[in-house]
């Protein structure tokens, strides 16, 4: 990397300023008398005194610097420094909740403010930007990421964070927590399966059979296009309908409301981006390529796995990325209609204005999403041929 | 021995191989040549039937082609086209092997083969093996190519337009070795192309083709000193068909050899035995002389060459 040890990194200073700007400005964090209640807002020295506050704007006044100067290894160092703050972050929180928190009430809480979401989210950014100087392997950044949750992990089951409003929530839904969380997986999960198994079957008739192209692809762009919650509402007659006159579903728990409208219509919007992705991807296989496989004397069974399916299994896999990381946020709806899932606390928590509630709902959907979109992203770039 | 009797193959209306006659001898290169759209590739894809015909037969070594299974058939015919069709996510070694692959060797004989081939080839085996088509020039590209069609030891290659896509330094650079190699193996060969200079160069006969059918059917020499109609002429070109004739012989086909290899004068330009007659005339023209020695490859004078005795090429 002989470019850039030479010349000075202006990204991060960049980013380390306006985070530096922002901590500065914002809350970092809430103090709530309950859970309800409006609190009072603490900026980051209102929040950790001098200590913390210097803490924090030296880090960033250094991070700044550090990569501004032709030092040599500065990278790998902020690499280290930057994944440090990024895991013991939670501290400041836990700074505001022994300074502030006052000591007689069962009730009072710690929210978490803007501040201290800016200043998260510019660490992060600084952090990937750091990577992608060191042109880190999937392997390094992957630690990285661990590293930081394991470091939040152990924040939050510190004492200091018991009053942390986010992790009350938790406390006091810990079981519905698990519940939602396996509803949620299965939820998208399945839909992701079942509709890539339809969508292979329906790419393949359609690569076969050219009358079946416009019909398909015009039926499951026209799915795509209907709003998400009134597909969830149009599922609830018809299934609830069904489920009147057949006992067998009644047993198998399929009713107008619940898991079954929400697997329904999840399976509904995957297969646009799986249908097309898959049918792209096997016609886009050179006709050169097939000539010259049928031509050396394969058959056509291994001409479709070893040429024609390999070749297009990187589009097929970026379409189930897609697919995945939609489905996650759309069960996330689902919970309007009954499906459980994370969506439920998002909108008890919209029902009884508690943040912190929507948060314990969105926060795990976020995080969700990019997990599956880190797995399925690496497993594209290994099959990747290198060059 | 490839034999077509009465091939004839139709697309709804059009007639794009009409009944055509012709026998392939073992071991010689057949190239068809004729412009775009006159049947070659068709008539090709016939033979390893990559396209069924709709009349007539097609025997190899007195056995039709329908009679035997396709797989087996073109296991034992190497097929080369002009985009190469190397496949994009697999290594120039496992492009190479898959033939080999296709007829279960055992790993090592199939490794050994690939190695063999890339060398044939005047690849690098230890560093082309490991790449991939991607990373290759278009020349390096059709020699995959061709090694890929020889992996399996065919008895049969089948060429069509290999060496069309490439620019004409590569192009002569990829004939040369062509030649080079079919002296060494003696495969029966189908090569399409619908350039005229490439198919003197490299066929023991040519088969012209227009409209489906077969114009003209015999040596370069005899094509070139008896064309069978105008077309056939045209095809030739009129400007240049004494130096085409030329560039048919080689000098040690007609130079006067010394009794004993001699010291050369120092200040003389040489000729080697393999130089075609074309450029042995070439170089008495720009040197103006009206002989020139030829030189072994240990540059001893072996013989000369007189300016008469080209002139004498068209008796
Ligand atoms: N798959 C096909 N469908 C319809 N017509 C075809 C097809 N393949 C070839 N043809 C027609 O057959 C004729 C001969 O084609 P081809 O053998 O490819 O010519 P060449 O290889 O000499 O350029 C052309 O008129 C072409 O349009
Ligand atoms: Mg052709």
């Amino acid at each position: 990397m002989p470019v850039s040890t030479a010349m000075p990194n202006r990204v991060i200073p960049v980013l380390a300023l306006a985070a530096l700007g922002l901590v500065w400005v914002l809350d970092l964090g809430v103090v709530l008398p309950n859970r309800i209640v409006a609190g009072t807002g603490y900026g980051l020295y209102g929040a950790t005194g001098w200590a913390g506050a210097f803490v924090v704007t030296a880090l960033l006044l250094a991070a700044g610097l550090l990569a501004t100067r032709p030092v040599p290894k500065r990278f790998p160092v902020l690499a280290v420094l930057l994944t440090a703050a990024l895991m013991f972050l939670p501290l400041l929180l836990e700074a505001l909740a022994t300074r502030r928190l006052p000591a007689d009430s069962a009730y009072a809480r710690i929210g978490i403010g803007a501040g201290f979401w800016s200043l998260a989210f510019f660490l992060a950014l600084m952090l990937t930007e750091t990577m992608h100087q060191l042109k880190a392997s999937r392997h390094l950044q992957l630690t990285a990421a661990l590293l930081i949750i394991l470091g939040w992990w152990v924040c939050a089951r510190r004492e200091g964070l018991g009053s942390l409003s986010l992790l009350r929530e938790y406390n006091n839904q810990a079981d519905q927590f698990t519940q939602a969380l396996s509803v949620h997986l299965l939820l998208s999960l399945g839909a992701v399966l079942i509709s890539a198994v339809l969508a292979f079957i329906l790419a393949l008739a359609m690569v076969r059979r050219k009358s079946w192209r416009r019909p398909l692809l015009g039926l499951v762009s026209f799915m795509q296009t209907i709003p998400s919650l009134a597909l969830f509402g149009l599922l609830i007659a018809p299934l609830a309908a069904l489920s009147e006159a057949l006992p067998v579903l009644q047993a198998l728990g399929i009713r107008g409301i619940g898991w079954a409208p929400a697997l329904l219509a999840l399976i509904a919007y995957s297969l646009l981006p799986m249908v097309r992705n898959t049918f792209i991807a096997l016609m886009e296989v050179p006709e050169a390529v097939v000539d010259a496989a049928r031509g050396m004397g394969m058959s056509e069974r291994q001409i479709f796995f070893q040429v024609k399916l390999s070749l297009a299994l990187p589009v097929i896999i970026e379409g189930v990325r897609i697919t995945t990381i939609q489905a996650i946020g759309l069960t996330a709806v689902a919970a309007l209609i009954g499906a459980g899932g994370f969506g439920t606390f998002i909108f008890q928590g919209l029902g009884q204005a508690a943040m912190d509630l929507v948060l314990l709902g969105a926060l795990p959907t976020v995080f969700l999403a990019l997990a599956a979109d880190a797995v399925l992203s690496a497993l594209n770039v290994r099959r990747a041929p290198g060059d | 021995m490839i034999e077509l009797k009465g091939v004839t193959r139709r697309f709804g209306e059009t007639v794009a191989v009409d009944g055509i006659d012709l026998t392939i001898e073992t071991g010689e290169v057949c190239v068809l040549v004729g412009s775009s759209g006159c049947g070659k590739s068709t008539t090709l894809r016939m033979i390893n039937r990559l396209l069924p015909r709709s009349s007539g037969d097609i025997l190899v070594d007195g056995e039709d082609v329908n009679d035997i299974d396709p797989q087996a058939l073109r296991l034992n015919m190497g097929y080369v086209i002009q985009s190469t069709g190397l496949f994009p996510h697999w290594t120039v070694a496992r492009n190479i092997g898959l033939v080999p692959d296709l007829l279960k060797w055992p790993a090592r004989r199939r490794e050994q083969r690939v190695n063999e081939l890339l060398t044939l080839l005047g690849l690098d085996p230890q560093t082309d093996a490991a790449r991939f088509p991607h990373q290759l020039s278009g020349g390096q590209a059709q020699r995959v190519g061709v090694a890929r069609a020889l992996a399996g030891d065919p008895n049969i290659l089948l060429m069509d337009e290999p060496f069309g896509a490439l620019d004409a330094i590569t192009r002569e650079l990829l004939q040369q070795e062509m030649l080079r190699i079919q002296k060494q193996l003696n495969k029966t060969t189908v090569f399409v192309t619908h350039d005229i200079d490439e198919a003197l160069r490299l066929a023991t006969r040519i088969a012209v083709m227009d409209q489906g059918r077969i114009i003209q059917h015999d040596t370069p020499e005899a094509i070139l000193r008896q064309p069978a109609s105008t077309f056939v002429e045209n095809l030739l070109g009129s400007g240049d068909r004494g130096l085409k004739l030329l560039a048919l012989r080689t000098v040690g086909e007609v130079m006067e050899r010394h009794p004993e290899p001699r010291r050369p004068a120092s200040d003389t330009t040489g000729l080697n035995e393999a130089d075609s007659l074309r450029v042995a005339l070439s170089a008495m023209v720009w040197e103006n002389a009206t002989q020139l020695p030829v030189l072994s490859k240990a540059g001893c004078e072996v013989g000369i060459v007189k300016r008469e005795q080209l002139l004498q090429v068209r008796p």
